[in-house]
C-alpha cells in the first residue's frame, strides 16, 4: 500500500490525560454513537508495583482509539472497499457498501473497530471528518480539558500534533505493538510519570 | 472474541463437503459402488450449499455481498470464487452420472473438482491467519481445517457405504485413520503454538485450553469426542479389514462434527487481539 503524503494523526499526552472520559463523551455526542458502541475508550494502565522507579506504584490512562495505521490490515482484508484510506491518509470505513462481515474488526490488532448491531456494519473512529471540513480538529481534541490531545498532519512541522510530538522528543514517544501495520497515532509519556506498558 | 457460530458452521460444513467429494474421488479411482458415489455426490452438494447459506448468515448485509467481486485480493473473495468452482465441479460430476458418462470423463470430473476442494478447505483455514490475532497466526490452522475436511468426509462417507461398501472400502479406511492422526498432531501443534505465542495473554494462553476455562471444551469435546472415539472406531475397522458397522460410522460421524465444532468455538475462544481494547 502506497504511503500517502499527508499523515493525520493523533498525538496522545498520557502525562496530562487524568482519565475524565471527556473525550468518550463528546465523540459519542459530535458522532452520534449508539449507546452499546464506543469508537473511542479510557483504559486504565496500572497500578503497577516499580521499585526501580524509586515511585513503588505507577499508574496512568491510556484513551485507545482507532491507530490510523500506515499499513491498515483493515483495508487489507475488507472484502468490498468499504474500509480505505482517504487521500489524507485518514482510514475510514463507507457504511452505505459495509457487508457486516466483521472480517476488519478480526484484522484490527488492537479491537478498536465496533459492530452497530441496528445498522449491521462496522464502525470507528474518523477523526472527525466532518469537522475537519469546516476547519475544526475532532471533537476528543476540542473538548479535551487536559489539553491532553493534539491532531494535524504528521509531515507538517507545524502542525499542532508534529509541534507535540517534536517537544516531547522520540525517547518519550510511544506506539501500541506493532504486527506490520505500522499505527500512527503516538502517545507521550516520560519516564519521570510510569514506565510505558502498553 | 466471540464464538462466530455461522462462521463455525460454513466452515465445519464445507469441510464436510469437500470430505465427501474426496470419498466420491476415491471410490471413482478404486472402482466402488455407483449409488454410494451418487449419495456421496448429492450430499457434497446439500453441505456446500448449506455451507454457503451460513455464512449468509453471518453478514449483516449480505445483499451488498456482489461488491466483493470488485476487490479478488480479499479472503472472502478467495473462499467464494473456490467454493463456486468447487460447487461447478460437484454438479457436473453428477450431471455426468445422471447421462451415465464413460468411467474415465467420471474420474477426470472428480480428479479436477478435487482441486478446487482442497483448496477451499485449506482457504477456509487460512483467512484466519492473521498477526492481529496472535492465536491465529500460525500455518496449523489451515492444514487443521484440510484435516477435518478428511476427517468427517470420511465418516460421512462410510455412513453412506454401510452395508454396501465396494473395492474402495480399505482405502477409504486408511485414509480416514491417517488423517485423524495427522488432525490431532495438528491439534497439539496448535497448543504448542498457543505456549509459545508472540504477545502472550491469559486469553490466549495454552494454560486456559488445557486447565482453565476451556478445558472441559478441549479434553471433552476436541480430544475424547472428537479424536479419541472416531479414533478408536478408526482404528479398530482398519486392524479387522472390516467396513465400520452403520452405527459405529454413525456415532463416528457424530463425534468428528461435534469435535469439529468444538475446535472452531475453542479457535475464535482464543482469538483475541494483539490488544483487546474495546
Amino acid at each position: 500500500m502506497a504511503t500517502t503524503k499527508k499523515r493525520y494523526a493523533l498525538i496522545i499526552d498520557l502525562d496530562r490525560c487524568i482519565g475524565c472520559c471527556g473525550c468518550e463523551v463528546s465523540c459519542k455526542q459530535e458522532n452520534g454513537v449508539a449507546v452499546d458502541v464506543v469508537w473511542n475508550k479510557v483504559r486504565e494502565e496500572g497500578p503497577h508495583v516499580n521499585a526501580d522507579a524509586g515511585r513503588g506504584v505507577e499508574h496512568y490512562f491510556l484513551p485507545t482509539v482507532c491507530q490510523q495505521c500506515d499499513e491498515p490490515q483493515c483495508v487489507k482484508v475488507c472484502p468490498t472497499g468499504a474500509s480505505y484510506v482517504r487521500e489524507d491518509g485518514t482510514v475510514l470505513v463507507d457504511r452505505e457498501i459495509c457487508i457486516g462481515c466483521k472480517y476488519c474488526m478480526m484484522a484490527c490488532p488492537y479491537g478498536v473497530r465496533s459492530f452497530n448491531r441496528e445498522m449491521k456494519v462496522v464502525e470507528k473512529c474518523t477523526l472527525c471528518v466532518q469537522l475537519q471540513a469546516v476547519g475544526e480538529p475532532p471533537a476528543c481534541v476540542k473538548n479535551c480539558v487536559a489539553k491532553a490531545r493534539f491532531f494535524g498532519d504528521l509531515g507538517d512541522k507545524a502542525s499542532e500534533a508534529a509541534k507535540a510530538l517534536a517537544a516531547a522528543g522520540e525517547e518519550n514517544a510511544h506506539s501500541l505493538p506493532d504486527v506490520g501495520n505500522r499505527p500512527r497515532t503516538r502517545y507521550i509519556l516520560h519516564a519521570k510519570t510510569a514506565t510505558w506498558r502498553s | 472474541m466471540d464464538i462466530e457460530w455461522a462462521l463455525v458452521f460454513f466452515t465445519l460444513l464445507t469441510c464436510l463437503s469437500v470430505g465427501v467429494f474426496a470419498g466420491v474421488a476415491a471410490s471413482e479411482w478404486k472402482d466402488g459402488a455407483e449409488a454410494v458415489r451418487k449419495s456421496g455426490a448429492f450430499l457434497a452438494l446439500a453441505a456446500l450449499v448449506a455451507g454457503g447459506l451460513a455464512s449468509v448468515l453471518h453478514l449483516g448485509h449480505p445483499e451488498r455481498i456482489f461488491g466483493a467481486f470488485g476487490h479478488p485480493t480479499s479472503g472472502i473473495f478467495l473462499e467464494a470464487l473456490l467454493m463456486g468452482l468447487f460447487g461447478l465441479g460437484v454438479v457436473l460430476y453428477i450431471l455426468a452420472l445422471r447421462r451415465k458418462a464413460a468411467a474415465g470423463v467420471r474420474k477426470a470430473i472428480a480428479t479436477v473438482g478435487m482441486l478446487p476442494a482442497v483448496c477451499l478447505a485449506f482457504a477456509v483455514g487460512y483467512t484466519y491467519v492473521m498477526p492481529s490475532r496472535p492465536a491465529w497466526d500460525t500455518p496449523m490452522l489451515p492444514f487443521l481445517y484440510l484435516a477435518s475436511a478428511f476427517v468427517t468426509g470420511y465418516f460421512a462417507y462410510a455412513v453412506l457405504s454401510a452395508g454396501r461398501e465396494g473395492a474402495e472400502g480399505a482405502f477409504i479406511r486408511k485414509v480416514t485413520l491417517n488423517s485423524l492422526i495427522l488432525q490431532a498432531v495438528f491439534i497439539a501443534a496448535f497448543v504448542a503454538h498457543l505456549a509459545t505465542v508472540a504477545h502472550p495473554d491469559a486469553s490466549r494462553s495454552a494454560g486456559r485450553v488445557l486447565a482453565g476455562g476451556l478445558a472441559p471444551l478441549f479434553w471433552l469435546g476436541v480430544v475424547i469426542v472428537g479424536t479419541l472415539i472416531p479414533g478408536w472406531l478408526a482404528l479398530r475397522a482398519h486392524r479387522d479389514g472390516r467396513p465400520i458397522p452403520l452405527a459405529g460410522a454413525r456415532l463416528g460421524l457424530l463425534c468428528v462434527l461435534a469435535g469439529g465444532v468444538a475446535f472452531r468455538a475453542l479457535m475464535f475462544a482464543v482469538g483475541s487481539a494483539v490488544r483487546e481494547f474495546f
